[in-house]
């Protein structure tokens, strides 16, 4: 190593390409879309087949009908589970087969421009406010837990947080929010999971102090 | 560790104490698990609650708390009938109301029921209630419809409309929810056999229950 001019070297360090992968968790976050988008594309892949097979023979019990509290075939058979005039759980497959697209794709190594990730920012908006539907329809209407509803709920709230990150970051707007946000991207989750449970532990406390 | 996980990790943590916490203090006040927690057969089981089945002297008493539209009560009650057929020569079988407040219309359809009991005719209105559930659970006009059905079950009309207007029938339905609260019911269906708090997950759990009450 010679003594040439050591300002020359840090000046010819090219400036960082902005990352493939947007948002707080650049490595993560292709696997939670993998993840996430994979549980939530079973869950309303299952829910579909057990309402055929519900359509077939009415007094079948679906897998997920545990007891009471827990019971998709009581959930399943409600308007609210026909949203849209057809079983909601068709929406859930396509949408989450796009997840898991996006996930692998990055993986792969894809840069999505801006407009991709506010697209899928709008989509899993949109599956935000439908799950938060049906969890208060699931909570005081129909009075019992779906566990495949469940593991819908708990897929789409981070899949929506982190994608909503990464195109706040992709955009480049709003840069001291998304600072504030990056720094501590985990803590809004987290609470958002602690309110959803809260709830379903204060709706059926009966029930679950039971299971001690 | 940096601030975000620890920050996450204590609301976790938080939650979880609190949640323990809360646990441990309602606990021991659930009459179902309180030494000699049989409740009094009077405060449960009224002789001027409905009853499915007429045997007044029977040896065991099951009480079922229940919401006419809560969709687990609607489930459970062809099994109620079958548990009647069943055990209805051992077992006083006892409905209160129970009706939740995210319920709009189970105030109403407990009014139905208990206006039908004061003829005597208890059992065809429950089960007429509960089998259309689904046409009625969201109506506007339930009421409306429960008269319907009052006049297909070829009720005295006059003397339904002034029970269903009578303030003692609402009443009758608050003093049920009442007992029911101060028996520690947070729940619909609930169930007490004897006094003592069931806390079914199948059938099965149910008719061990009686079972076990039956043959002492």
């Amino acid at each position: 190593m010679t003594a040439a001019a050591p300002t020359e070297e840090f000046a010819r360090v090219p400036a960082e390409p902005a990352p493939a992968v947007p948002g707080p968790l650049p490595r993560l976050l292709p696997w939670l879309l993998i993840v996430g988008g994979g549980l939530g594309l079973l869950a309303a892949f299952t829910l579909t087949v057990e309402r055929i097979v519900l359509l077939q023979d009415p007094t079948y019990q679906p897998s997920c009908s545990i007891n009471l509290v827990l019971s998709c075939g009581s959930v399943m058979t409600t308007e609210q589970a026909e949203f849209f005039g057809f079983p909601n759980p068709l929406l859930g497959i396509g949408a989450y087969a796009v997840v898991v697209t996006t996930g692998v794709a990055l993986l792969a190594g894809a840069r999505f421009p801006t407009w991709y990730w506010i697209g899928l920012t709008a989509g899993s908006a949109a599956g935000v406010v439908f799950v938060h539907y049906l969890i208060v329809q699931s909570l005081y209407r129909i009075g019992a837990l779906c566990p495949y509803c469940m593991v819908v709920w708990a897929v789409t709230i981070p899949i929506f947080w982190y994608s909503a990150l990464a195109a706040l970051d992709r955009s480049g707007g709003a840069r001291a929010l998304y600072a504030g946000l990056r720094q501590y991207h985990a803590v809004p989750v987290v609470l958002w999971f602690v309110a959803v449970i809260g709830l379903c532990l204060h709706r059926f406390w009966d029930y679950w102090s039971t299971l001690l | 560790m940096t601030r975000n996980v620890k920050i996450s990790l204590a609301v976790v943590g938080a939650f979880a104490l609190i949640l323990a916490g809360l646990l441990f203090a309602t606990r021991p006040d659930t009459p179902d698990t309180a030494p000699g927690g049989a409740l009094a057969a009077d405060t449960l089981a009224p002789a001027e609650a409905p009853r499915l089945n007429d045997n007044p002297g029977a040896p065991v008493t099951m009480v079922e708390f229940l919401d006419f539209e809560c969709p687990s009560c609607a489930q459970i009650q062809p099994v109620m009938s079958q548990l009647v057929a069943q055990y209805g020569d051992r077992v006083e079988f006892v409905i209160r109301y129970f009706p939740l407040p995210n319920h709009s219309n189970a105030v109403p359809a407990a009014v139905a029921a208990e206006a039908a009991h004061r003829q005597d005719r208890f059992v065809p209105m429950y089960e007429r209630v509960f089998q259309t559930q689904a046409e009625w659970a969201g109506s506007s006009d339930a009421a409306g419809i429960f008269r319907g059905y009052a006049e297909e079950l070829g009720l005295d009309m006059a003397a339904y409309d002034a029970a269903v207007a009578d303030p003692a029938t609402l009443e009758a339905v608050n003093q049920a929810e009442e007992a029911g609260l101060a028996a520690g019911v947070q729940g619909t269906p609930t169930f007490f056999v004897n006094g003592e708090k069931l806390n079914p997950e199948s059938v099965q759990d149910i008719t061990d229950a009686l079972d076990a009450a039956v043959n002492p």
